[in-house]
């Protein structure tokens, strides 16, 4: 079932003024209820501008989003019932804490969406388990945990709103290889628990392997190609056209390929390419 | 080759809630002049601690740092050590201070009360060393990120230092910024001879350096070229940091019992070594 549609969605900046410049233009796109879709695109491609229309946070010069088949601006007034829906995780959202406690700062979202009582707290136990915040926590001010931490009590802020649709902007942008690998396990882990549909952008193609079932790709506000990631990165040469690139060993492997090596041209993971050299060196022997 | 930085049993202590942390635990090195030096390590490993002490920004609570044989304790000589080591930071936008791209390169060498005509020529000359003289007449805001963090970097080479040390300065860039900062750093090292400390997380950036320095827990575990470094998986691995694709893919088939060598580390070396292997078996 078809979560979220996008139908010929275009935004202008600085309309009626002669520095009009259309961010995204025209696009269109269908994602699936429990997808992970990664959106990729050098900065400027309208990415970022994209995804503040999928909560509501912009409004489309043109065109429409549907949620569950319903437009979300159909009553504009409810506008904020869709951010319960759909939770938007902003770049460095760890500059977004602002309350006294961890406690109080998770269950600011839900507080605001109604829940309360021993429901709201179950809520941000609950969270704080899943993503691994521990409890000694709660009660201590945002301001004194690490970067890391910090981060993740801030993606914990938008988990706690139970939104079907979760959208990070560059969740791992500024940590080491330890903290991006927490937040990549504590987003696996809540699209796993309630079965959610994942949307993040990422300038990481690794990271993209690793976690995406499909790529939307971006440039100059439209986008250029949607399809399942391996077939995405078997187009190196259109990635390069547009500034981006593919991971670091399927390039290793279209240098075999260049060399005469007749190795498959879907590898994008280290496990995909030990796989395939195993199978190489296995049809060596038999040969 | 003589040393640019002596860091000679450096501990650093602070206090948070009453309690004495040890940022950095009795660390001795030297950095030779005209080096190219990576340093890698897992965020609170002590790194940026470090780093600042290099200049003088913070200073040791024992040990001391001698930059150009002069020790950063020494107050008289504290411009001359600013000087003469320049620090850019993550944040491009907290380091830019004018409304004016060249405006801004000039704020050091105007404090420094140089004459005029100089200021001028430095101001070009930094600009053009980052490859936004063009750009001179610009406002900074109109900027990418990569622009910004080139003209921070402009600011600094405008005080004509003979040592940058740069903490994580594309950690908040897209790849093409990225790529533009490593670029400029590569060229101000190889053909201005202006030694580089750089902090970073990103591994593929590590690989250009002539040196590698691991940093865990206040302490250097290891020092060696970047071949030497990444050769070494599991031991990056267990104090929470990454190795190159290259080296993860090349490791990875030696567990599965494709005995490629592990010390190469370029897409064109990864390649040759499993077609190598291949040929040989």
């Amino acid at each position: 079932m078809s979560v979220l549609q996008v139908k010929n969605l275009s935004h202008s900046y600085g309309g009626n003024t002669p520095f009009i410049n259309d961010a995204v233009n025209n696009v269109s796109f269908t994602i699936e209820q429990g997808e992970m879709i990664g959106i990729i695109g050098h900065t400027g491609s309208g990415k970022s501008t994209l995804v503040q229309h999928l909560n509501g946070i912009l409004k489309p010069t043109k065109g429409e989003i549907l949620i569950d088949d319903s437009n979300i601006w159909d009553k504009p007034k409810e506008i904020r019932k869709i951010r319960s829906k759909v939770g938007l995780v902003f770049q460095y959202p760890e500059y977004q804490l602002f309350e006294e406690t961890v406690f109080k700062d998770i269950a600011f979202g839900p507080k605001n969406m109604g829940v309360s009582g021993d429901e709201l707290k179950k809520r941000v136990l609950d969270t704080c388990r899943l993503i691994g915040v521990k409890d000694e926590y709660l009660e201590k001010s945002p301001f004194d945990l690490s970067g890391g931490e910090k981060r993740r009590v801030a993606i914990a802020g938008v988990m706690a709103m139970r939104p079907e649709i979760i959208v990070f902007d560059e969740p791992t942008a500024g940590l080491d290889p330890q903290g991006r690998q927490e937040i990549i396990k504590v987003i696996n882990e809540y699209r796993r628990a309630f079965n959610a549909t994942v949307i993040i952008i990422s300038h990481s193609m690794e990271d993209m392997a690793q976690m995406a079932d499909k790529l939307l790709v971006m440039s100059k506000g439209e986008v250029v190609m949607f399809d399942k990631t391996e077939e995405v990165f078997k187009q190196g040469d259109k990635l390069r056209e547009i500034g981006l690139n593919v991971p670091i060993v399927t390039r290793v492997f279209d240098r075999l390929r260049e060399k005469g090596l007749n190795v498959p041209n879907n590898v994008f993971t280290v496990e995909n390419a030990v796989e395939a050299l195993k199978k190489i060196k296995a049809g060596d022997r038999n040969a | 080759m003589s040393n640019i930085i002596e860091i000679k049993n450096v501990t650093y202590n602070y206090i948070e809630d009453e309690v004495e942390y040890t940022a950095v635990n009795n660390v001795s090195l030297n950095i030779e002049k005209g080096s190219f030096t990576v340093i890698l390590g897992h965020n609170g490993s002590g790194k940026s601690t470090l780093a600042k002490m290099l200049n003088g920004l913070n200073k040791p609570t024992s040990g001391d740092i001698l930059v150009d044989g002069i020790n950063t304790r020494d107050e008289e000589n504290e411009f001359l050590i600013k000087k003469k080591v320049g620090m850019v930071f993550q944040n491009p936008d907290n380091q830019l201070v004018a409304s004016i791209v060249e405006e801004d390169v000039a704020f050091g060498p105007e404090n420094l009360g140089l004459d005029p005509k100089v200021i001028r020529q430095r101001v070009d000359e930094a600009l053009k060393a980052v490859g936004m003289y063009e750009f001179r007449n610009s406002t900074p805001h109109h900027l990418s990120g990569g622009q910004k963090q080139r003209i921070a970097i402009a600011g600094i080479i405008a005080l004509e230092p003979e040592c940058i040390v740069l903490d994580e300065p594309t950690a908040m860039l897209d790849p093409k910024g990225r790529q533009e900062i490593i670029n400029t750093i590569l060229r101000l090292n190889k053909e201005k001879g202006i030694t580089v400390v750089l902090i970073t997380h990103y591994m593929e950036e590590a690989e250009m350096a002539d040196r590698v320095l691991v940093m865990n827990d206040g302490e250097f575990i290891a020092d060696g070229t970047p071949k030497e470094i990444f050769k070494n998986v599991k031991m990056l691995k267990s104090v929470g940091l990454d190795v190159p694709q290259t080296t993860e893919l090349l490791y990875a088939l030696n567990q599965n019992g494709i005995a490629v060598p592990t010390d190469v580390l370029s897409i064109e070396e990864t390649a040759d070594a499993i077609m190598h292997y291949l040929e040989e078996n």
